[in-house]
């Protein structure tokens, strides 16, 4: 018996005098990656989230009335918060994009190997994809958690859109000269934009410095003035080799979202909305065949009323173009900066020399050059009476063709369409009201960030109220 | 056989006479003897044999005969008697009046009655304070809750311990299926007990009776004695062997309407192309070629909002489209079908086939079991089988020694679970929420059965050139059942070594070996023609919990009037799991090959998790009593735990508790006994694994670039123990020579500094933070009531009933924290805990009420005419806690023939349902059609004197004040009618307010039935048959009141927290069997 007590004890006195706490680590996650790992996930999920036409997570180019719904009509009808999709895009922009480009900012920053000038470089680029992150926060929402976001507090305060714009204005300002100071950034294939290249970065940071400076052109022309100048003179996108590009892949699960939401969905929820499809029609639009599949006569887009319950054989389809797991989504691209340097010209900002009107021609012929179509068809389109560059009504003219321009990112196609009010949006059928010039918050701020959230906008959470630079 | 035998039993207070041979008894082990003497002599009953081996009889209950005579039968010496002694924490026996505690007990006879696939689900209704509800799907898990939500997101299942073992009762499905996203319910670990195999369930439900356990125990603990043999000449041979058959219970399922096909409204036309027919409820398109429309079914659509059926009037449908199919090409009558979706179910039957043997001398006993239990859901396709194996063995190895061993294998295997949730899997998301009523279901599966391919009612249709047979979103639901099937197995070990060693007379200790080990692979499957992408996924999954404990008892009478009792132990405890799951990306190359290599792209890295957590702990326990009339407790454990930061990984929790039997202090002849009993405890418990440092999660890589991505949420190596407080007084009399008995027990909990991954706003960076952090209280009131109103030689009737009431209140969460959300589900609906109010809130947007509680409508803005519900904020509309819940048993004895039934009720709590959220905007059900009672179609407008009446609502004319609010002073209250025209009325998603599809989730259920019949042993002893016992069963029989139509009100997703909460319910399943159990 005393053996057995014996062995007993000693089984007991094994089992309990074990580091206990040793065994707390996680053998199958690291916690510390290398810096570029999480600036290739925060890039990869920006484009993501932009390129999105699933209805729980993006909703723009159904609001943009690129497209419509088929059967299932809610989001076409502005009902947004049933999914929670203004809460979906807070968790992507947040906890994903800008939390993995923070955590990237603080390896780097204690990085004692690497060179003060490489970290230089990888902390702008860093920088750059954080401004867009919070210039997308802005244009959706208007006021966001912005300078106590992403740290300590567990109620980030909200600031004003305006001023949020102004500081990333001037971060962009600061990024633009480190990049332009060096050439590459040492990120090498986590770059996921530019391949490691600074220069490439310095155009697109330019880039969004004019597309943020134009954002601000009604309301505060004379900083946007100066702002749009600067960029310009620092050198912007003006080749499509230069766009800020995300390769997709052609194999699951890094495919264009548009086709995860066309092709390997297997739903056939979303048809062209009438609203584009008069637009192009009326025009006899180049791009019709690309956008769209499924033409009636004369291959013009057939649309069904925007919002209503439709048929999807009988109208005209997404384009087979949008069916390719592998095409590029753009952050932004030639076409978008001509026609920022076009409205900045119009504006009568110095852009370089060129003219409004060629800017203008340029960017529509840049367009339709990347949908598939020819400069013959491109200069017949733009002889047009109300596509031809118009000084007296350039913003409708140039609005509604940046709006068309804009399609398959429907982000920048609303807020093109906020911006210049053009073309008239469809009043949709099932909401009876147009297209909302915001997203409310959450439904999660007003249960975990209460105080702040209603705080935020002067109180003022309503859709129909505009973000700050949409004041015309 | 000897003669039926009655004999003398002279009941002292202190010992036991009988006028057989034997000696004076004095003491418990001369009961034990009596007992032994008695029941082999007697050699009936084996069951109980059993049973008073492992219990000791104890006097109290015959009490009021002391110093005089009585006559005991042998008859009437039942379970309930033999029942004073319970196992209390670790396994100690004890005699029931020294505990100051609530503790109930089932005997295991009343689990194996009325057989379910999962035991748990037997206990509903039979024990105070036992929350049981059953998910409703094949193989399922239950969600066993005792004495309320303690937890505010960590487990709040009790915990599973068989013969000191503590069993995994792990839930291992998915998030997404809990949350009704889709998946299977692969039921709970702790479900692979053999029910067979158990004589006694008891239930410990304070946190005193459990503190022993730890941590783990704060939740309450089932306790499971299973069969041991016994002492005796030869062996005992048990068979038993059974069979039933489940049916759907049609109460329990949607009601279709009969009048109107395919369809959203009236939208198929006009279009450019082709012009429309039949006010565009019917797509016109030229079928034949001829240049002429044809009529045509929008078999896209999933509604049934369309044409009105006329069988006269001829159209193409989905039959029409397949060219495999005799149709083809054929115009169909526009006819409601035969069948529909409740035709979907088959027959299942369940078959159970149990052996054991057991036997014992004066060396020690054994016993061994085999059962097989096999069953069919009422899914086609589905399938489970479980065999268990089971030995325990003990040896007296020496006077002061006993060995004892129990080994359990089990292996479970089921293919076909049936999807759940809103899922293309889950037939039911179809049937209740997006249907067109006109498909026939039989026809589904004959032209399943004749292609063995996926003949969907929903394709393209007409005008989608090579995808017109295509699937849109709903597969035949024959080809889901038998194409996209899921396969898992589970196979298990359960055993233990324990010796136990006599140090002196009062002295004993004991050293325990347990394990629980298991591995279980799961395998899911979506077919190549699926609407859904075709895929393979396959999970495997090991598990290991080991015990090591060490355990001093001491056993003493002090003085005269005082005894002592108490332990001192250690336990340590490990737990690894690990696990690893893998699919197929982008869809499979071959169709039919389900393998990781036949993915179409790369397979992204599977996911992996492994830990080992570890609990050490020391424990003591002293009881004293004085004069057999007050005995006092206090125990105290000390925890160090693994998954604590070292600075705080030691705590301690102290109990003490107080017996007091006033029935010694007093003589009222109408009461037997009366004991009161009071105790505080306290339990720690520690952090789930891995909650201290945060990690990355490695994603698959872009093209050969690696991604890493920061962890949604943050965890802390700052957490604190969690503590749980916990306060009950309770009264347990007897009245009336033990024919009425009463236990009532009040008791207040409340858990604080609770560990739990705290929802943040997303701006911080994360979204979940784990915090302690919280304070849940939950105060209730327990009630069990035992009467025989008669009792004679031939007849007795006896009846119990359990009664509770469990108040929850969050008291606090996070900081300023205003709500934590347990769950976001489909259809707007959150399940949210709120400081102030109970845990498990549903929150959606609400109607707008007046003054009086009405309901307010205001006019839809359309041309249809009628009104709608007047939308407000988001509020609560419901929460998922009971009010109350009671259970009613009456059995019945007469002669050998033995009945009983018990009734099993809930009142209160509230689920919200996303199938008539969809299916009342879909046009499924019966309330979507009909006459109103001005003689005219639901179906017309409003304005042409259709429309469904809603009555005594309140019309708000849209008037609005100054300030621009609604204004409501100019208010009519009556009858009103709301537009069912099309998908967008008022009952619907797309118009409702999410309170019109919260239902009272109360029920009142014949919950089970049975009648047995013990054939007399003199007609059967010739044959060497000790024992004959022929049973009928029926569980489930009938649902005898409800609120919630179309649905089994308590049909669920999955165990666990979120509640409340149905999308595409299963029906409810009658079930009647028959069984036959024969002793050799």
């Amino acid at each position: 018996m005393k053996k057995i007590l014996i062995a007993a004890s000693a089984a007991l006195m094994i089992a309990s005098c074990g580091d206990l706490t040793s065994l707390n680590q996680n053998t199958k996650a690291p916690e510390t990656v290398p810096a570029g790992t999480l600036v290739a996930n925060a890039t990869v999920a920006l484009v993501d989230y932009l390129s999105d036409v699933n209805v729980n997570r993006n909703n723009f180019t159904l609001w943009s009335q690129h497209w419509t719904q088929t059967t299932y009509v809610d989001e076409s009808n502005f009902d947004y918060n049933n999914r929670d999709v203004n809460g979906n895009t807070f968790d992507a922009m947040y906890a994903t994009v800008l939390r993995d480009l923070s955590d990237a900012k603080g390896i780097i920053g204690a990085d004692e190997q690497l060179d003060a000038a490489t970290k230089a470089q990888q902390l702008a680029v860093i920088d750059v994809l954080e401004v867009y992150a919070y210039s997308t926060l802005v244009d959706v929402f208007g006021d966001v958690p912005y300078s106590e976001a992403i740290g300590e507090s567990l109620a980030p305060a909200y600031d004003g859109a305006a001023t949020i714009y102004v500081a990333l204005g001037n971060r962009l300002a600061a990024s633009i000269g480190v990049l332009m100071a060096g050439s590459d950034n040492g990120l090498g294939s986590y770059d996921l934009l530019y391949g490691g290249s600074s220069a490439g970065w310095a155009k697109f940071a330019s880039s969004l410095g004019l597309r943020l400076s134009i954002r601000m052109a009604d309301v505060s022309p004379t900083s946007a003035q100066a702002g749009a100048e600067a960029a310009i003179a620092a050198g912007v996108i003006t080749l499509a080799s230069e766009s800020a590009a995300l390769n997709y892949t052609s194999s699951p699960p890094h495919t264009n979202p548009y086709w995860d939401a066309l092709v390997q969905s297997g739903r056939k929820d979303f048809i062209a909305a009438n609203t584009i499809a008069d637009v192009m029609n009326m025009y006899a639009d180049p791009r019709r065949s690309a956008y769209f599949k499924n033409l009636g006569g004369s291959d013009s887009v057939i649309g069904a009323a925007y919002g209503l319950q439709s048929s999807y054989n009988l109208h005209s389809q997404p384009g087979t173009a949008l069916e390719n797991a592998s095409r590029p989504a753009m952050l932004i691209d030639n076409v978008e900066v001509l026609f920022l340097l076009a409205d900045a010209a119009s504006r009568g900002y110095s852009v370089g020399g060129l003219t409004a009107a060629a800017l203008y021609d340029a960017a529509v012929a840049e367009s339709i050059l990347a949908w598939g179509g020819s400069l013959t068809d491109a200069a017949a389109y733009l002889a047009q009476t109300g596509v031809t560059y118009d000084a007296t009504n350039w913003k409708t003219i140039l609005g509604t063709q940046k709006w068309l321009a804009m399609y398959s990112r429907g982000n920048e196609a609303w807020s093109t369409q906020r911006m210049y009010d053009a073309p008239a949006m469809n009043i949709a059928n099932e909401a009876q009201r147009v297209t909302p010039l915001r997203m409310s918050y959450g439904i999660d701020e007003y249960s975990l960030n209460t105080t702040n959230v209603e705080a935020a906008r002067g109180g003022n959470d309503d859709d129909t109220s505009p973000i700050f630079w949409d004041v015309n | 056989m000897p003669e039926k035998q009655v004999f003398r039993v002279y009941i002292f207070k202190k010992y036991v006479k009988t006028d057989l041979k034997m000696p004076v008894f004095t003491g418990k082990k001369d009961i034990l003897l009596l007992f032994n003497y008695y029941l082999t002599h007697m050699k009936r009953r084996v069951q109980y044999i059993t049973l008073a081996m492992t219990t000791v009889f104890s006097f109290g209950a015959f009490a009021q005969n002391g110093g005089e005579t009585g006559e005991v039968e042998t008859t009437n010496l039942g379970i309930d008697k033999l029942d004073e002694v319970v196992v209390t924490a670790l396994g100690i026996s004890r005699e029931k009046k020294t505990v100051g505690y609530a503790v109930q007990e089932v005997a295991g006879d009343e689990v194996t009655r009325a057989k379910a696939d999962n035991f748990m689900a037997s206990l509903s209704g039979k024990i105070a304070g036992v929350n049981v509800t059953q998910s409703g799907t094949m193989g399922g898990s239950a969600n066993v809750v005792i004495r309320g939500y303690k937890s505010l997101t960590g487990n709040n299942q009790a915990l599973f311990v068989v013969d000191g073992i503590p069993i995994s009762n792990q839930i291992t499905n998915t998030g997404d299926q809990k949350t009704g996203r889709g998946g299977y319910d692969y039921g709970n670990a702790a479900m692979d007990i053999n029910p067979e195999d158990i004589a006694k369930v008891t239930v410990l439900k304070g946190a005193a009776a459990t503190a022993l356990y730890g941590s783990r125990a704060s939740n309450g603990v089932i306790l499971i004695t299973t069969k041991k043999g016994t002492k005796r000449d030869g062996l005992g041979v048990s068979v038993s062997f059974g069979n039933s058959r489940g049916t759907i219970d049609p109460n329990t399922y949607v009601k279709y309407q009969k009048e109107f096909g395919a369809g959203y409204g009236p939208y198929y036309g006009p279009d450019t192309l082709n012009g429309y027919f039949t006010d565009a409820k019917i797509v016109a398109y030229d079928v034949d070629g001829d240049g002429i429309l044809d009529p045509t079914i929008p078999t896209t659509e999933d509604a049934s909002f369309g044409l009105a059926f006329d069988p006269n009037y001829m159209v193409y449908t989905w039959e029409s489209l397949y060219p495999e199919l005799a149709t083809y090409g054929q115009a169909q009558a526009h006819a409601a079908p035969d069948t529909d979706g409740s035709d979907f179910y088959e027959e299942s039957v369940t078959t159970n086939k149990s052996v054991s043997i057991d036997g014992g001398s004066d060396m020690g006993t054994f016993r061994v079991g085999m059962t097989q239990y096999e069953t069919s859901g009422i899914a086609p396709g589905s399938h489970l089988t479980r065999n268990n194996f089971s030995f325990n063995g003990s040896l007296n190895a020496s006077d002061k020694l006993t060995v004892t061993t129990t080994a359990n294998f089990i292996q479970q295997a089921a293919k076909g679970r049936n999807g759940t949730g809103y899922d293309s899997k889950n037939p039911n998301q179809s049937f209740r929420q997006w249907w067109n009523v006109g498909v026939d279901v039989d026809k589904l599966s004959q032209y399943y059965n004749e292609t063995g391919k996926n003949i969907t009612w929903n394709p393209y249709g007409y005008g989608a050139g090579a995808s017109s047979t295509s699937p849109i979103y709903f597969d035949n639901a024959y080809f889901s059942a038998y194409e996209n099937y899921q396969n898992d197995s589970r196979n298990r070990l359960i055993g233990s070594i324990a010796a136990t060693y006599e140090i002196n007379d009062w002295l004993s200790l004991l050293a325990r070996a347990s394990v629980d080990t298991y591995s279980e692979m799961q395998e899911e499957r979506v077919a190549v023609g699926s609407v859904d992408l075709s895929r393979y996924g396959r999970k495997n999954r090991s598990f290991t919990e080991s015990n090591l404990d060490l355990v001093l008892t001491a056993n003493k009478q002090l003085t005269d009037d005082i005894s002592f009792n108490g332990n001192l132990g250690a336990n340590s405890r490990r737990t690894s799991v690990d696990y690893i799951s893998a699919s197929t990306n982008g869809g499979l190359v071959v169709p039919g090959v389900y393998a990781l290599s036949n993915s179409a792209s790369t397979p992204s890295a599977p996911y992996e998790s492994a830990y080992t957590i570890g609990v050490d702990g020391f424990f003591a326990r002293a009881s004293v009593g004085y004069k057999n009339f007050l005995y006092v407790d206090v125990t105290g454990r000390q925890d160090r735990s693994s998954t604590l930061p070292a600075a705080n990984s030691t705590y301690f929790y102290p109990s003490a508790t107080l017996s007091l039997i006033f029935s010694e202090l007093m003589d009222v002849d109408a009461i037997s006994f009366g004991k009161l009993r009071m105790n505080v405890a306290q339990v720690g418990s520690s952090a789930p694994a891995q909650a201290l440092m945060n990690s990355y999660n490695m994603g698959t890589a872009f093209g050969s670039t690696s991604l890493a991505s920061a962890p949604s949420t943050d965890n802390n190596a700052n957490l604190l123990p969690e503590v749980t407080d916990s306060k009950e007084i309770g009264v347990e009399m007897m009245f009336f020579n033990n024919r009425v008995g009463l236990d009532v027990s009040l008791y207040d909990q409340t858990s604080s500094n609770q560990i739990m991954p705290t929802k943040v706003s997303s701006s911080t960076g994360s979204i979940y933070k784990y915090v302690n952090a919280g304070v849940i209280n939950n105060k209730g009131v327990e009630l069990s009531l035992s009467a025989t109103p008669v009792r004679t030689d031939d007849f007795e009737w006896n009846m119990n009933l359990n009664w509770t009431k469990n108040t929850n209140m969050v008291e606090s969460l996070y900081g300023d924290l205003e709500s934590l959300q347990l769950a976001s589900v489909q259809g707007g609906i959150t399940i949210e805990a709120r400081p102030g109010q109970a845990y498990g809130n549903i929150y959606g947007v609400a109607n707008v009420y007046d003054s009086e509680g009405r309901r307010m409508v205001y006019d839809m803005p359309s041309s249809y005419g009628g009104v709608r519900y007047l939308r407000g904020e988001k509020e609560v509309i419901g929460n998922i806690n009971p009010d109350w819940m009671a259970g009613l048993n009456n059995s019945f004895r007469y002669k050998n023939f033995t009945a009983s039934a018990l009734l099993d009720m809930r009142m209160g709590g509230n689920f919200f349902s996303l199938d008539t959220y969809y299916g009342f905007g879909t046009g499924v059900y019966d309330i979507t059609a009909g006459t109103n009672d001005l003689g005219n179609s639901v179906r017309d407008l409003v304005n042409d004197g259709g429309g469904v009446k809603v009555t005594n609502v309140s019309y708000w004319n849209g008037a609005v004040d100054s300030e621009g609010n609604n204004d409501y002073s100019g208010n009519v209250v009556g009858d009103q009618y709301a537009d069912m025209h099309y998908y967008g009325n008022a009952f619907g998603w797309a118009r409702a307010p999410k309170d019109l599809h919260v239902y009272d989730a109360s029920y009142l259920k014949l919950r089970e039935v049975s009648l047995s019949y013990s054939v007399p042993s003199d007609l059967i002893a010739s044959y060497g048959i000790q024992g004959l016992d022929i049973g009928l069963s029926g569980r489930n029989l009938a649902i005898l009141w409800k609120n919630a139509p179309y649905t089994d009100p308590e049909a669920g997703l999955s165990a666990g927290n979120i509640q409340g909460y149905q999308s595409g319910a299963y029906p409810a399943v009658r079930q009647i069997g028959w069984n036959v159990n024969i002793k050799f």
